[in-house]
């Protein structure tokens, strides 16, 4: 009967509540730079094509969301302070963080447990750890790390996670393949520098493929590389970009999933003794429902239809689907695209993506953002485009989404060439906004005209023998007769880093009836009757 | 698969040259038209992917806009001679060959001449002497020679060559009709030859051309030349322009099977809108309209209603293809695979194992039986398929396939 009610009370809730309404309010929020990232109207090499992802954290720990944006080649990544009235300001300069070359990913973590979050960035070239330094200036300790590479790579995602359970956060490091300028042929040189007969930039297929890495914290300060001993470097033949860091198996230690461009995707099994298993094909991630290998841009994981277990969205290339992969249990996946809504939008090339409740009704819906890798496609005259809209999914509750994009504001019919999206709340007012990197123009900051109708509850997670950021923790909140999960993580969406606080939506409960955190320690903390429309704030030492 | 279906995806899969707009027929196949393959929109799997034609490289394509011959004859035969090696021929042969590989065919055809006159039977002399004919453009005085080597040399190489410039003598003199059966010989005596190969796909492809244009110019008014247009198109991956076609050719004979097919395919592959699904969709019913019992056609709707998340109209469509068809491939995967998203394991497997006892090589179906078996608690079977689809994405060295799909892979530098 709890049920019963709980099933009509939502869907009472959702037919009583007005539509999402996304405005962009970069510019009048101080997000007016630019950032540079190749060519306009035609792009010579790939490299041009890849950059770049952007951050939601707190770097100075004052409760509110600073942003942080990454810039290609000709410009410097920028953090933003947080205001806190609607403006952000420009402190690149004073926190040490101005920089040059190719920045691509970014993924957020306290490795060293200070109780300040770190930033990793990764380069075409070499990546960046940057400590925060008691939030009042980020130092770059990467060779003091021994994060230093032997040569130049094509970093790409990246993720921290405590791999070994030790209470540090470990770091793993996508690679997309072997790039120079020097060497890489020129548009047109070869049949794998064509798009529908234009020549243009070549690759990824006809350049060399490039292996993964994983580097664990010893505790000190430093890192070890351990690609080969953790078996993470057998994986070859793969163009990895986006990855996402999260317990798959629900066993208790986390996975490593990975998606490449024109390449299998990868999905590396934690075997608990510091090795990993390579296993996307048997688990069903690897592939479409074909068997067929996409060209994985983004990544995004949720329980969408409230099994208890959590799903993959990943992004894909045009002419393909984006993908749905459900979670039927032990790591197992069903491409499940078709029957939930998602495999009529293929014209676009996505990128950034996450779930998000954006109404706060307890069923995550998606964003996803968009844009050609070809400038020159926009010649063709085709419904194909290098700037184009983002995508706006709602979840019915039902198992499906429904595309909502043409109805969910201004924000989603503009075009642009976007690449990163990170989602957080950043006046805390539980409802959530949305942060995306456009190529060669300012970001976007995406934010609802009005507050999402439901209850929300926003928890922070602080680890204690867990590491502190409490990555890889696992969290279910129970209320209005359902139980949500959701576990926090480092990297993800395209190149990015989400906010680190759990987001759920409550719909019409004033309250959550439990909230349950499962530690990466393995420690458990319980917290009963939690009112609703607050932060929560939760320590691993209670 | 059904011959209906055969017919079909053949559109995708030929290799049609120009005729009509006068540009390359086969473009060169881009990474991202190999993620055309991946369409979310209806296009039947098998068709996904096939390599329209032989890749042409762009100065290729630049230098041949009409697909007709190019290059001297001379300048073909003295490639192809160069590579023979002389195997007893005395001396005055020696020099007669000498001469005509580097093309001073006048002195050659004199060389070759008198030594024959010391040994009319020298197949050497025969043969080079009827090649410096032919590139001193005499062909009527070589064919006889030419045909009496290629029917009758005990020698192979020196058969092949006979053949070869028989073939370029054939077109040269616009006697296409002759040049077919001789190409179809030559290919099928020497199929490992990428001369012979050569010769035989241009012969073909002059022969289209010549037959598109006598259809344009006597018969400029029938459907067939607007449907041949359409295909045309098709090939160019011009699929707005194919459509037009498609829809004028049934303007013009609204009973004729298979327009309303091509161009709710056309439809398709023109445009990513949703609402191409409704356009498309329309069409394919209107081709059930003629054809109540196409299966391919019950299918494509099948796709849509699937794209659509209408499952079980979906899967009542694919079930109608596979009943009018019990070897249709697509429509055996496509309603396993529901059956396996539906739990119903028992279904699913018996039908996947008959797609991959049709067709050994489907990749689709392999991974869909390994999810199957997997999902049904058989491991070991489910290994096992997924062992055959590691083969099949990863052909032993040397296969044609495993060449292509090495062309894009490069192992890391170590």
């Amino acid at each position: 009967m709890r049920v019963v009610a709980a099933v009509l009370a939502v869907a009472l809730f959702a037919a009583t509540q007005p539509g999402p309404d996304f405005r962009d309010i970069g510019k009048e929020a101080g997000l007016t730079a630019s950032f540079p990232n190749g060519g306009e109207k035609s792009k010579e090499y790939i490299i041009e094509t890849t950059g770049s992802g952007v951050a939601f954290i707190d770097y100075d720990n004052d409760g509110y969301l600073d942003i942080f944006v990454l810039s290609g080649d000709g410009g410097t990544n920028r953090m933003y302070h947080n205001d806190r009235n609607g403006h952000f300001t420009d402190v690149t300069a004073e926190l040490g963080l101005t920089s040059s070359g190719w920045a691509e990913g970014v993924c957020a973590g306290d490795y060293d447990n200070d109780g300040y979050t770190d930033l990793f960035v990764t380069y075409w070239g070499q990546n960046r750890l940057y400590r925060n330094v008691n939030g009042k200036r980020f130092e770059d300790v990467t060779a003091k790390a021994h994060l230093t590479q032997d040569r130049v790579r094509y970093n790409t995602g990246c993720a921290f996670l405590d791999y070994d359970g030790d209470g540090h956060l470990d770091l793993f490091v996508a690679n997309y393949l072997k790039f120079d300028f020097a060497t890489t042929p020129k548009p047109g040189s070869n049949p794998y520098c064509f798009y529908r007969t234009m020549a243009v930039n070549c690759g990824p297929r006809g350049l060399p493929f490039e292996t993964n890495l994983l580097y664990h914290n010893k505790g000190d300060g430093t890192f070890e590389d351990v690609s080969e001993r953790s078996g993470i470097a057998k994986a070859e033949g793969h163009y990895s970009l986006a990855v996402l860091a999260q317990d798959v198996n629900d066993d208790g230690r986390p996975d490593i999933y990975v998606v490449g461009d024109q390449t299998p995707a990868t999905l590396f099994i934690n075997q608990g003794d510091g090795t990993f298993s390579e296993e996307a094909v048997m688990r069903g991630v690897a592939f479409d429902e074909n068997g067929h290998e996409l060209s994985g841009m983004g990544l995004a994981s949720a329980d969408y239809d409230g099994d208890g277990r959590l799903d993959i969205f990943r992004s894909d290339f045009s002419d393909e689907r984006s993908l749905l992969y459900r979670n039927t249990g032990n790591g197992q996946f069903d491409d499940v695209t078709m029957a939930a809504g998602l495999a009529h939008n293929t014209r676009f090339v996505n990128w950034g993506c996450a779930f998000l409740d954006f109404e706060n009704s307890g069923w995550k819906g998606l964003v996803v953002v968009n844009g050609h890798v070809f400038p020159e496609v926009d010649r063709q005259n085709i419904d194909i485009h290098y700037r184009d809209h983002a995508l706006l999914y709602r979840n019915t509750g039902k198992g499906t989404f429904e595309d909502i994009s043409e109805r969910a504001g201004p924000a989603f019919l503009a075009r642009h060439s976007a690449r990163g999206l990170a989602i957080g709340d950043i006046d805390n007012d539980g409802t959530l906004e949305i942060l995306a990197n456009n190529q060669n123009e300012a970001p976007s900051l995406w934010k609802q005209s009005h507050r999402a109708a439901g209850h929300w509850l926003l928890l922070k997670l602080v680890g204690s023998r867990s590491n502190r950021s409490a990555i890889g923790a696992r969290v279910a909140v129970a209320a209005g007769g359902r139980t949500q999960i959701d576990e926090v993580r480092s990297g993800g969406s395209y190149l990015s880093q989400n906010d680190l606080r759990l987001h759920f939506g409550l719909g019409s409960a004033e309250r959550a009836d439990s909230i349950s955190v499962r530690w990466p320690s393995g420690a458990k903390t319980v917290l009963k009757d939690v009112a609703a429309d607050r932060i929560v704030t939760i320590d691993e030492q209670l | 698969m059904t011959p209906a279906t055969s017919v079909r995806s053949a559109a995708l899969g030929q290799a049609v040259p120009p005729a009509r707009a006068g540009q390359a027929a086969c473009p060169a196949p881009s990474v991202s038209e190999r993620r055309l393959g991946a369409v979310g929109q209806a296009v039947p799997p098998a068709r996904a992917g096939q390599a329209a034609c032989p890749t042409p490289s762009v100065s290729e394509r630049r230098l041949q806009p009409s697909g007709v011959f190019s290059g001297s004859l001379p300048c073909a035969l003295v490639a192809l001679a160069l590579a023979l090696p002389l195997l007893g021929a005395d001396s005055a042969t020696e020099l007669g060959v000498a001469a005509f590989q580097q093309g001073r065919y006048t002195e050659a055809r004199r060389l070759l001449q008198d030594a024959l006159k010391g040994d009319p039977h020298d197949e050497h002399a025969l043969t080079f002497l009827a090649l410096a004919q032919v590139a001193s453009g005499h062909c009527p005085e070589a064919v006889p020679s030419l045909t009496d080597r290629f029917n009758n040399s005990a020698n192979p190489d020196l058969a092949r060559l006979a053949g070869l410039a028989l073939v370029q003598c054939a077109v040269a003199g616009g006697e296409i009709a002759k040049a077919v059966p001789l190409a179809v010989q030559l290919e099928t005596r020497y199929p490992n030859d990428a001369d012979a190969l050569y010769q035989a796909a241009r012969v073909h492809m002059r022969a289209f051309n010549d037959a598109t244009r006598r259809m344009f110019e006597k018969t400029p008014a029938s459907y067939r030349v607007n449907q041949l247009s359409a295909e045309i198109f098709e090939t160019q991956n011009k699929f707005a322009e194919a459509a037009a076609e498609y829809r004028k050719a049934i303007e013009k004979n609204p009973r004729a099977l298979n327009l309303h097919f091509r161009l709710g395919r056309a439809i398709l592959l023109e445009s990513h809108d949703p609402e191409a699904l409704i356009v498309a969709q329309k069409e394919f019913e209107a081709e059930l309209a003629l054809n109540a019992e196409d299966a391919a056609a019950e299918f494509q709707i099948g796709q849509i209603l699937n794209a659509g998340s209408k499952p079980d109209e979906a899967l009542q469509r694919f079930q109608k293809a596979l009943d009018l068809s019990p070897d249709f491939a697509e429509a055996a995967l496509a309603v396993g695979r529901m059956r396996v998203q539906a739990k119903q394991y028992g279904d699913a497997i018996p039908l996947l194992e008959h797609v991959v006892a049709l067709e050994p090589a489907n990749e689709p179906a392999h991974y869909n039986l390994m999810l199957a078996y997997r999902n049904s608690g058989q491991m070991d079977k489910a290994r096992r398929e997924q062992q055959e689809l590691q083969k099949l994405q990863h052909p032993p060295e040397g296969e044609f396939t495993d060449f292509l799909k090495r062309l894009g892979e490069r192992t890391p530098d170590k």
